[in-house]
């Protein structure tokens, strides 16, 4: 399997051959920013491309096909839309903080991106809370939220905001308990081991009953953190007009856009990473030859294909099911989800204590 | 108990639900889709034949009308959509007759109630099912139905259908 | 029977005119305890108060009322006139019947009555700068008294009313709608929720909503003054523009009107084409009902099911009637034209093609437990308040009223088919959900036993060039796709009506919005709307 450490040597051997230590450095910290935003960028555009396209689909429709062969470059279209539309002025705001709001909301998922291990040798950040650091960095994107809903002085907004409040507090709960089972039985919060350790067979199959729980929990809460159908109830567009954003125009609502599709992009491609084995070939023990040609699919292949099925998924949920009322919402994570999780995370523990796993 | 039975009954009857939804429309994903490719499928566009998109006022080979200039379609009119101009012309026996010389129709407030073509006593006009009447400013709209040097069908005959 | 019992009650100067329906003219300063009366007296028991109009009967202003009596099946129309043309005062009955309350509103915007002793006495259609009564014969339309007003209306958070002290002094006085420190959210005129330029008024504490208050008129186009310059034929073409999913439904009830009161016969083709054509409306609007609720509950899915199948309505009706919405396929004496010949087919592949949709409505929908969860026991309309509201349809249904006008007094052939009228009791958002769902399947269930049977004949009988009403008044009602449609013509033996009202169902709809959002949330509020599926070109008229 093709490691991608080779490459990233390379170019660190290549620019300290003719620059000093502490210059290589800058230089490949400016070369890895400019390659994830580039990445955050694509994988942004991609998705939305693949929303519209399954949407539709759901809905007996065949979506964009008028930009380029099967409306392919409608995204890259609707980019440039969005990056040329003026940014309104809007008085009565807080402008600092009604300018600041966008930022920090796409500066959270970013950082979240660069936790993830791409591919065997491709992750910029591997500490050994890696996954910590993840949920850490994830959840300052609510304060962004919160800041745009009061900011906007707009009673829309800030209901959107105060609704997004709640409902990201509670279900991070459930997202960090969800990963905590996950975490004892994997032993470890570095990414790049977790990744390892499912070598031997992914994390779901080896921790079956507690791991398919914990999946579909962090599942539901992952939709709900990402603010996406059915739990879209900070931007309701039935009631809110469109929530926390209503106010934004241009590339600052482009913002709101980007990390909204890439905030789903990291909760799929951390359960890939927990549950699904991350890049890791999908193995049957015993299969030697079927192995062998498993093996043989680049890894970056195996984690963008896994992370596509989880993006499928969540994006069935919110073309099928109609949106939760706040009630409903907090029902369902102080009623259901929490409890089960905290049985759940005892019945893991127990899995992982008597070795019952396989 | 009975608490816990409902909310574990609760819990996965609403569980059952929502898997019944998600099924639905996975197989839907799969089926034909429904959309019409408009405006590559012009050819093959089905237009009702009394669907009410303009008013005309048909003409023959020889360039004649059936309208007499009566104007009882003016006076139907609910909205004034209608004008219709017309002098007074001997014909051929020497008798001074009523003739059209323009029929101005204005389809930018005309309401499509039919009265205009259901009153006429001549057939003289009818509606297409033409609907792609987009244009940029409301001038395009007022229409002149008659043609240039058009004249009344000497010996009307059996006039075009009123569909 | 009826007019014994109401002879003994009547009051001092009233007149009483046997007919149908029976007339009694009542002197204004009689008419509240009158009408306590009425409604009150158990052999009587007018509790619904169909249709009010306002009248300008050149000398003198007044109001006409025809109540309805749920329990007996009698009704009666009762002339009410103002004493002083100059300052015209009613009593209001806004208490007896809560419907009365937007209807007594919009009186006093068009004929300039003031109510005594109802709460709140503002323009409802109109703007508050606007100058005269606009449906009183000798308003002045001229530019010059209402100019396009370039800057918007302020909105007041206080209202006047008129006030009897026991003296019977009337003083005006003011009333507070929303305090300083409430929290007001505006829903619409722009909203997606409303369906249409409708305007809330919303105090909110948290996510939960303490009281609203309707605005209405933001598509007003004044059809109904409109319609005392046009023939009736003419009038005909404004119909379908109403409650545009029920175009053909309206135009119906119009024509009946008219032909009750020419006494024209139609052949007995022309009543089972317009049943179903009645009834493909219905089922095309239910439809559409069935997509914008799920819309606003936030089913996007849902909705394109729903208009994939409604198009195949459309197209149906658009074949024969050639038009989409606006059909124009009613005319007095019959129908515009034949039906397709092969209209029938159609109709019986759709009734093929639609119950296994409907069931996967069910699947998607229906069955959800977020849906249901959001629509059960959320915006309960008792019985006495949908019947006093006058809420009718299926709105009105799902809480208990059978008030169906195909059962009640049966136009077309709905005497001769067999259907079901879908009553429901709990009157909650889902049962009027579910009575709409299942009206669909009687409304197949009618198709079913029409489409073969459609009987040979006429399309339509021939009617004088001009159409002259003989003089009098007229009331017609069908049950249109969201409640009753009726129609009030006044005519003075002219060829344009002296006086046309349009009983809208849709104007008793909004008016329950508030007593049924109260204390729910933001979220229900948008729930009920969907639920009680008003249209608001029908509000506004």
């Amino acid at each position: 399997m093709f490691d991608f450490s080779v490459v990233t040597q390379w170019v660190d051997q290549f620019l300290r051959s003719f620059m000093p230590a502490e210059m290589a450095v800058l230089a490949e910290l400016i070369l890895i920013g400019l390659c994830l935003l580039s990445g955050y960028a694509l994988i942004a555009l991609a998705l939305i491309y693949a929303e519209r396209k399954i949407c539709a689909f759901f809905q007996c429709r065949i979506g964009p096909d008028r930009v380029g062969p099967f409306g392919l470059l409608q995204s890259f279209a609707d980019m440039i839309k969005m990056l040329i539309k003026e940014l309104i002025d809007i008085n009565h705001v807080d402008r600092f903080l009604f300018n600041l709001a966008p930022f920090v909301v796409i500066i959270a998922s970013v950082l979240a991106f660069g936790c993830i291990p791409f591919a065997k040798g491709l992750q910029v950040l591997d500490f050994n809370v890696g996954i910590f650091f993840l949920i850490a960095v994830s959840s300052i994107g609510i304060v962004g939220i919160l800041l745009a809903g009061w900011a906007s002085n707009n009673k829309y907004s800030l209901i959107g905001a105060m609704r997004s409040g709640a409902q990201m507090i509670s279900y991070e709960l459930s997202i960090g308990l969800s990963i905590l089972t996950m975490v004892v039985f994997a032993g470890t919060m570095q990414l790049s081991a977790i990744v390892e350790s499912q070598a031997g067979g992914w994390f779901i199959f080896r921790g079956h009953l507690p791991a398919v729980i914990a999946f579909v929990i962090y599942l539901v809460a992952g939709t709900a953190e990402t603010n996406r159908g059915p739990f879209d109830l900070p931007e309701a567009d039935s009631e809110l007009t469109a929530g926390y954003h209503t106010e934004y125009s241009g590339m600052h609502f482009g913002f709101f856009y980007l990390a909204e599709y890439l905030n789903m992009f990291i909760v799929a491609s951390v359960a890939t990473t927990l549950f699904l084995g991350g890049w890791m070939p999908l193995h049957m023990p015993g299969w030697e030859g079927f192995n062998r040609v498993m093996d043989h699919i680049p890894s970056i292949v195996w984690f963008f294909g896994k992370t596509a099925v989880v993006i499928f998924i969540i994006m069935w949920f919110k073309w099928t099911f109609p949106r939760l009322r706040i009630d409903q919402l907090l029902r369902l994570e102080w009623r259901y989800l929490l409890p089960l999780n905290l049985v759940n995370l005892l019945l893991m523990v127990v899995v992982v204590v008597f070795k019952l796993h396989f | 108990m009975n608490s816990i039975k409902n909310y574990l009954h609760g819990f996965f009857s609403g569980l059952g639900s929502l898997t019944t939804g998600m099924k639905t429309t996975l197989r839907i994903f799969f089926r034909k889709k429904v959309t019409e490719k408009y405006p590559e499928n012009r050819a093959t566009l089905k237009i009702a034949g009394r669907f009410r998109g303009e008013l005309i006022m048909p003409h023959n080979e020889r360039n004649e009308h059936n309208c007499i200039a009566c104007g009882i379609c003016e006076m139907n009119c609910p909205n004034s959509t209608i004008r219709i101009v017309s002098e007074m012309q001997p014909d051929e026996a020497g008798k001074n007759r009523k003739v059209l010389t323009a029929y101005h129709y204005d389809l930018g407030s005309c309401l499509f109630c039919q009265l205009c073509v259901q009153t006429c006593p001549q057939n003289a006009i009818r509606f297409l099912p033409t609907f792609e009447h987009a244009v940029f400013t409301r001038e395009k709209l007022f229409r002149r139905l008659n043609r240039e040097g058009s004249r009344l069908m000497i010996r009307p005959q059996a006039p075009a259908g009123n569909q | 029977m009826l007019t014994e019992k109401i002879t003994s009650i009547l009051p001092e100067g009233a007149i009483l005119e046997e007919g149908n329906p029976t007339t009694v003219t009542v002197p204004a300063a009689a008419w509240r305890l009158f009408a306590r009366q009425l409604k009150e007296e158990a052999e009587l028991h007018f509790d619904y108060l169909a249709c009010m109009t306002g009248m300008d009967w050149g000398d003198t202003l007044g109001i006409v009322c025809l109540l309805e009596s749920t329990v007996h099946r009698h009704s009666l129309r009762i002339r009410i006139a103002a004493a002083d043309r100059q300052n015209p005062e009613l009593p209001s009955v806004c208490d007896i019947w809560k419907t009365a309350d937007l209807n007594e509103r919009e009186v006093f915007d068009f004929f300039g009555i003031h109510f005594i002793n109802h709460p709140d006495m503002r323009r409802l259609f109109l703007r508050n700068d606007w100058v005269g009564y606009p449906l009183r014969k000798d308003y002045d339309a001229g530019e010059n008294n209402n100019p396009v007003r370039l800057e918007s209306d302020e909105t007041p958070d206080a209202t006047s009313f008129f006030e009897a002290d026991s003296g019977g002094e009337i003083r005006e006085k003011e009333r507070i709608l929303f305090e300083e420190d409430e929290y007001v959210v505006n829903i619409g005129p722009q909203h997606p929720a409303t369906h249409g330029v409708l305007r809330f008024r919303v105090a909110l504490e948290g996510e939960n909503v303490k009281k609203l208050d309707v605005y209405c008129g933001y598509i007003h186009r004044g059809i109904e003054k409109m319609c005392e310059s046009l023939t009736y034929p003419q009038m005909l073409a404004l119909t379908d523009r109403l409650d545009y999913l029920s175009a053909h439904q309206n135009r119906h009830a119009l024509c009946l009107c008219i032909e009750e009161a020419l006494g024209i016969e139609v052949p007995e083709r022309v009543r089972y084409i317009r049943t179903i054509m009645d009834e493909l409306n219905r089922i095309s609007s239910h439809l559409l009902f069935w997509s914008a609720l799920c819309m606003d509950l936030g089913a996007l899915t849902a909705f394109f099911y729903g208009f994939r199948d409604r198009e195949k309505v459309l197209d149906m009706l658009e074949e024969t009637t050639g038009g989409r919405l606006i059909q124009n396929y009613n005319v007095i004496g019959g129908v515009a034209a034949d039906i397709q010949p092969d209209l029938t087919r159609k109709i019986k592949e759709f009734l093929v093609y639609l119950p296994p949709m409907l069931k996967e409505y069910h699947q998607v929908f229906t069955g959800n437990i977020i849906a249901r969860q959001r629509m059960q026991q959320i915006g309960i309309l008792p019985r006495e308040a949908a019947i006093s509201y006058g809420v009718t349809g299926p709105s009105g249904r799902a809480s208990g009223w059978a008030c169906d006008v195909r059962k009640k007094s049966p136009y077309g052939v709905y005497d001769k088919v067999d259907f079901k009228e879908i009553v429901r009791t709990e009157g909650d958002s889902f049962a009027r959900y579910a009575v709409r769902i299942e009206e669909l399947q009687e409304s197949l269930r009618i198709l079913e036993q029409l489409a073969d049977n459609i009987p040979a004949g006429d399309f339509a009988v021939k009617t004088k060039p001009v159409i002259k009403l003989p003089e009098g008044a007229y009331y017609k009602s069908v049950e249109a796709s969201r409640g009753e449609f009726g129609v009030y013509i006044e005519s003075r033996g002219e060829k344009h009506p002296y006086r046309v009202k349009f009983r809208s169902p849709c104007l008793p709809l909004v008016s329950v919005v508030d007593l049924l959002a109260r204390n729910n949330k933001i979220a229900d509020l948008i729930a009920i709307g969907g639920t009680l599926d008003y249209v608001v070109p029908d509000i506004d008229r």
